[in-house]
């Protein structure tokens, strides 16, 4: 079935594209340490908030040359209290593909230095300008992107466990047992979402470190969405339920978790694909408002949408448009997810199936 | 007739064990927090520490959790909601904000149900065309971007061109305006907050329509009065319509949870004085009253929105009171 | 966010002008050349009439300003806990004296003069005759007297004033020697005493039946639900229209005791309106679509409006530094809580306490960045806990820049050893410690990124952790269970005094060695020790020459002992539209100290 949707979404152009740019996207942070030049906390301070390095490979006398880019020096006009940045032109920094620059661990295992590029020790080159501390925009992007483009699926992983069990033991049980369950689910339903974000997010016991930070978000993001899916999933047990082949399951004596587990949920399979994809990107969305508030990822790790936050001050939207980028990638990503979504789910629904037929 | 309204009252009462139950869920999230709700007045050297011990007392602070609720519980009932961590009543503060964040959702409501609804008929008319498509794809787009970050932008737009007000929700001189001046006062400073809830709401709203006249449109007696030869615009608007609408209903509590949720972002970024935002500064403040309170007001309206919207359901659907 | 009294801005004696060494230019001339005349006080049909002395205006128009956050919580100005709401209320009700805005001397007010004894301890007020509340009611000596026997002393609302004027355990005494001449007497000679005089006096015939109902209804008295036509009050401006989370809005008084050199009631504005806005952003973009009169910008913003200025309608005015200081903190708490646990790790009270690491890591830090970075180069590095802008700064105390050789000497002269780029003290032990602060303020968050990077190239390990606001508060000071921290405190330019609080070692803002009540002053450091002599002579001695050399001695301590680093001051840039005029900036006061006096020219 995975197959069939695959090439369902090849066929579709929209689908195509996103299927493409998402898998770029995906490439690129997997191999982020390599292809980023600089590791995420890297920060070099005398050029904070510089524009992108510009990259020439003619040089000045009209000559075709090997691509370098120059350094920014930083001024402070004292009359018109302005930073400004001036190249540094007493020195070409040539850029260098494949060559040693900071150390990093190859997928977290093979220890490294060599970046796709990078350029000579005392030269720095930033293709998307830098932040106040003077890190790379550009490689705090791709590390960024792993935990705002992972958090969701992660959360996912947490959930749909949840929420197909309590779903389905709600809805094979009935009776009480459903009643009080579903009545539970609602009541959390009942609280607005970002609300109950919020607050669990800022209950967060203080000092965790990061790793614990990340997988408490990941936590309270699956405690908003479960009960919202475990509702669907009771509903569709319910009707799974009455269906000859569990009966059969029933008389033949199958315990009553074994029928859930083997019999009913796995009919369940292509909803959860279809709520799997259609709710990853309400996922990022709400990583990065967290974030965006402070409540999220805390510097200095980076996410897409702590790396907003500074990007909404007016003058750097103004000035400094690179720090826009967070906001453009989570908007192609979601989008991306969205189309794949509307895709998937045209081709499960089985009477749209039928009506193409 | 009276079916109808036993089924109302039956609805109504079951909301109140489900209120019971957001209470103790809610009060309890909040309570497990390590934060101390008085740390804001302990670092506040012009406050003394008699002050801070009589602020502790006074939200019971030295009791145990139970008793806590127990208490907050039985003055919710009475109506009283308690003081701020700064001495406001909550009622005021939640009374100045509720009818503007209604005001905003519901304005949104409307407007997406105004456009959505006959988006979604033609995007189901005209199914698997270039236009379904494109307008899927358009609509997606709406939903993509995060909504603070739309509304920063929107927000630069209008200090651009000067065309829109920089958030809030009335003039300085408001209260000297004639009830015209007023009405278009606020319709203006509306415009950019609804228009950042429209966009990222819009896009459900049409899918759902738009499945549900697939579905309907599919139905036996759809086929069937397309074969006796009504037109088939009439087949639309007048059969199809009808049927594609009334689980739309269903749906009008839900869009209003979600509304709820996502206009905390945009009335942060927006200044508009809401629940949302009030809620928020409350959070950041760790103000414990408060955001019981609100969080309370919160489920309270979706559970109203719910159950406004399963009314109208029974209303406009007979067939659902004998299910009930 | 940390404010260190509103009060206490109004609280000192004082001599000269600060005008603190400034690198930058832009402290035109034009500016400091137009010198603001104070009011006089003339007696026209026998009323005693404050005169302003500046160019006469029009009538008419009005003026918006900002507040950030979330608007005031009370118009209260005996019961306001936080900067917002004693603001605004204090624009409603004037006290006996004001501060002069160019000298920060006191000058008067609702009193038209006053005398201090020879022996210090006798503060004699003259009070104007014939001056008015806003309901018409003539304002007396009883009201003074009810304001500090009934409210101040009386200990209603906000205590802290009460609190800071206990000298030995006792309150100054206060006495109507007839209507409009009142007599404060306080127990020692008390320098700080004067600037407390400049506290709101409230209408007796409004607030008498409030006060008599006790502390609970006095928390609620002027709530901000109070009917504005209702209210009594004295300033310029009265309460009109208070809209909840998005504007104050005051109109002129017109029985305000100010007049102009043409015998015509002040202020010459119509209204004055405060636009409540939520956050530095927000207000940026207020002010860029004309919606705000006047700003205060930011570093980073600078550059743009300095740019704009010359085509625009507003213009630009540094005010010089900010009271507020930015500082790194250690734990140097070395004892137990009540359970018998350490506060702190021994092994890493050993660092903290080892002056040669609190030196070390004083000079791996890098100012001259954090400057340049943070606040765009508007600013200026910071190695005293005074304000650079502070009548009693100790200039004495030399300046330096980061030397990590330096600090790699220091460490080693303590035992501390490097192996493989990684500190180890002379125990064997890792230097690894938790740096805080809080999250959300990206100034903050920029500064610990910096510093954990300056620190990380001694090798030391630093866990950066910015949280949450309360939390964070309520670590420093109740739970005591951290070890680094980067904070900011407000204080004043004109009283040093204010910070005791900060620098006493039972103080309750005590941070860096922080005691429980219990404790009092148990495990005292022998400079902690002196700082506490330091500031109770400081606070007896009362002229400002005698005092300096404690507040001197105190500034000197820091800077060697090292309890707080300090870091930098940003400079004040403040934006206002042109139409405005008669606008006397004062580094102390700001802009719009003599709001009555602005009036508007297009």
């Amino acid at each position: 079935m995975i197959k069939e949707i695959l090439k369902a979404l090849w066929k579709d152009k929209f689908a195509k594209i996103a299927v493409i740019v998402l898998g770029f996207i995906y490439v690129m942070l997997l191999f982020a340490d390599f292809i980023a030049p600089y590791t995420k906390d890297f920060s070099d301070r005398t050029m904070a908030y510089v524009p992108p390095s510009k990259i020439f490979n003619i040089d000045e006398r009209g000559k075709l040359s090997k691509p370098y880019t120059y350094n920014y020096i930083r001024v402070f006009d004292k009359d018109n209290l302005e930073i400004k940045y001036k190249f540094d032109r007493s020195k070409k920094h040539y850029i260098k593909f494949l060559s040693k620059g900071q150390p990093y661990k190859f997928l977290g295992l093979i220890p490294m230095k060599r970046h796709l590029f990078t350029t000579d020790n005392d030269g720095r080159i930033f293709l998307l300008g830098t932040d106040i501390n003077g890190r790379d925009v550009f490689s705090r992007l791709l590390f960024g992107g792993r935990i705002s483009m992972t958090i969701g699926f992660l959360a996912l992983f947490v959930l749909f466990p949840i929420g197909l069990l309590y779903g389905g033991i709600s809805g094979y049980f009935g009776g009480k047992v459903d009643i009080v369950m579903m009545r539970f689910a609602e009541a959390v339903m009942s609280i607005p979402s970002f609300y109950l974000l919020i607050i669990l997010a800022s209950i967060l016991p203080p000092g965790m470190t990061s790793t614990q930070r990340f997988m408490l978000i990941v936590l309270i993001l699956a405690l908003i969405g479960w009960a919202g899916f475990a509702r669907v999933v009771r509903g569709m047990v319910l009707s799974i339920k009455t269906q000859e082949y569990v009966q059969a399951a029933q008389s033949i004596g199958a315990s009553k978790f074994r029928i859930i587990v083997k019999h009913i949920l796995p009919q369940t399979t292509s909803y959860v694909i279809v709520a799997m994809t259609l709710s990853v990107p309400s996922y990022i969305l709400s990583e990065s408002g967290l974030s965006f508030l402070g409540l999220g990822i805390q510097q200095p790790d980076a996410s897409w949408g702590n790396m907003l936050k500074e990007a909404q001050e007016f003058t750097n939207i103004i000035y400094r448009p690179w720090l826009l980028t967070p906001g453009f990638l989570i908007f192609v990503s979601v989008l991306a997810f969205n189309l794949i979504g509307d895709t998937i789910r045209d081709i499960l629904d089985p009477k749209s199936k039928k009506q193409g037929t | 007739m009276n079916d109808t309204f036993k089924y109302i009252i039956k609805r109504i009462l079951q909301t109140i064990p489900l209120l019971i139950m957001i209470s103790i869920i809610s009060f309890f999230i909040i309570r497990l927090s390590p934060v101390d709700p008085l740390a804001e007045l302990k670092l506040n050297p012009s406050v003394s520490p008699a002050t801070v011990e009589r602020e502790s007392k006074r939200l019971g602070l030295d009791k145990p959790i139970i008793v806590q609720y127990g208490k907050w519980a039985f003055s919710f009932v009475k109506g009283d909601l308690g003081v701020t961590s700064t001495g406001e009543k909550v009622s005021k503060k939640l009374a100045e904000r509720i009818p503007n964040t209604l005001l905003l959702t519901t304005l949104v409501i409307l407007l997406t149900w105004l456009v959505g609804v006959p988006l979604g008929i033609i995007a189901a008319v005209k199914w698997k065309t270039p236009f379904d498509r494109i307008l899927t794809v358009l609509t997606s787009i709406g939903m993509a971007i995060p909504s603070f970050f739309f509304a920063v932008l929107l927000l630069l737009f209008a200090v651009k061109t000067g065309w829109f007000p920089i958030g809030g929700l009335t003039s300085p001189n408001y209260s000297e305006m004639s009830f015209w001046g007023k009405f278009c006062d606020i319709a203006y400073h509306l415009i950019l907050p609804v228009f950042v809830l429209f966009t990222i709401s819009l896009a459900g709203l049409q899918r759902q329509m738009r499945a549900n006249m697939l579905d309907v449109l599919d139905s036996d007696y759809v086929k069937f009065a397309r074969a006796k030869g009504l037109s088939e615009f009439k087949v639309v608007y007048k059969h199809a319509l009808r049927n594609a609408v009334n689980p739309m209903i269903t749906l009008l509590g839900f869009e209003f949870a979600s509304l709820l949720s996502g206009a905390a972002l945009t009335e942060y970024v927006f200044q508009y004085p809401g629940l949302g935002r009030l809620i928020l500064e409350a959070v950041l403040k760790s103000d414990i009253n408060l955001v019981m309170a609100s969080l309370m007001m919160g489920a309270v309206m979706l559970v109203a929105g719910n159950l406004i919207a399963d009314i109208l359901l029974i209303l406009t659907d007979p067939r659902i009171r004998g299910r009930a | 966010m940390l404010l260190l009294c509103t009060i206490l801005c109004k609280a000192c004696l004082v001599k000269d002008t600060p005008a603190p060494d400034n690198d930058l230019k832009f402290q035109t001339k034009e500016q400091f050349t137009q010198a603001y005349i104070p009011p006089k006080n003339v007696t026209i049909d026998g009323i005693d009439y404050l005169q302003s002395q500046s160019p006469v205006g029009k009538f008419g128009g009005e003026f918006v300003s900002s507040t950030i956050g979330e608007g005031p919580k009370t118009f209260n100005p005996f019961n306001s806990k936080d900067a917002t709401s004693a603001t605004l209320s204090g624009i409603m009700y004037d006290g006996l004296l004001g501060t002069d805005p160019i000298s920060g001397q006191p000058v008067p007010k609702l009193a038209k003069g006053y005398k201090i004894s020879s022996d210090g301890k006798t503060y004699t007020i003259y009070l104007r005759k014939g001056i008015k509340w806003s309901d018409g009611k003539p304002i007396t000596a009883d009201d003074v007297v009810f304001t500090w026997k009934d409210i101040i002393f009386g200990g209603l609302g906000d205590t802290s004033l009460r609190d800071s004027l206990y000298i030995d355990d006792k309150l100054p005494s206060v006495k109507k020697i007839d209507n409009f001449t009142i007599e404060f007497t306080t127990p020692k000679p008390y320098a700080p005493f004067i600037r407390s005089l400049t506290q709101s006096i409230a209408p007796k015939h409004y607030f008498e039946k409030a006060v008599k109902s006790g502390n609970t209804a006095f928390d609620t008295f002027l709530s901000t639900t109070t009917k504005p036509e209702n209210i009594v009050s004295s300033g310029a401006f009265k309460l009109k229209e208070y809209v909840p989370a998005q504007r104050v809005v005051y109109e002129r008084n017109p029985n305000y005791y100010e007049i102009n050199t043409n015998d015509e009631k002040l202020p010459y504005m119509n209204k004055l309106i405060y636009l409540i806005v939520g956050d530095l952003n927000n207000e940026v973009l207020k002010f860029e679509a004309k919606e705000l009169d006047v700003i205060t910008l930011q570093g980073s913003k600078v550059a743009r409006y300095k740019t704009l200025e010359p085509h625009s309608d507003f213009k630009l005015y540094n005010l010089g530094p900010t009271t507020s200081t930015m500082y790194l903190s250690f734990n140097l708490n070395n004892r137990k809580n009540d359970k018998g646990k350490y506060y702190v790790n021994p092994i890493k009270q050993k660092w903290f306490s080892d002056i040669n690491f609190r030196t070390a890591v004083d000079y791996a830090v890098d100012r001259k960045n954090i400057v340049f970075n943070i606040a765009n180069g508007i600013g200026s590095p910071l190695y005293t806990p005074e304000s650079l802008n502070s009548i009693y700064l100790n200039k004495n105390l030399a300046q330096y820049d980061k030397d990590l050789e330096k600090s790699k000497e220091l460490l080693k002269k303590s035992g501390f050893y490097i192996k493989d780029k990684k500190l180890y003290d002379k125990n064997g032990n890792r230097v690894e410690f938790d740096l805080l602060t809080n999250a959300g303020n990206t100034e903050r968050e920029a500064i610990g990124v910096m510093i954990k990077q300056d620190l990380e190239e001694l090798g030391m390990k630093v866990n950066f952790k910015p949280i949450e606001f309360n939390s964070l508060v309520n670590k420093l000071v109740s739970t005591f269970d951290w070890d680094m921290v980067i904070m900011g405190l407000t204080g004043s330019p004109l009283e040093p005094n204010g910070a005791k609080n900060v620098w006493l070692s039972d103080g309750r803002l005590h941070m860096f060695n922080m005691r429980t009540p219990k404790e009092g002053k148990k495990g005292i450091l022998p400079w902690e020790k002196e700082l506490d002599y330091l500031f109770n002579q400081g606070a007896l001695a009362t002229k400002f020459e005698d005092r300096k050399p404690y507040y001197d001695k105190y500034q000197e301590i820091i800077y060697t002992q090292k309890p707080m680093i300090y870091l930098y001051s940003p400079v004040i840039i403040n934006a206002i539209r042109k139409k405005y005029k008669n606008i006397y900036p004062s580094s102390l006061n700001g802009l719009t100290h003599n709001i009555e006096e602005i009036y508007i020219d297009e």
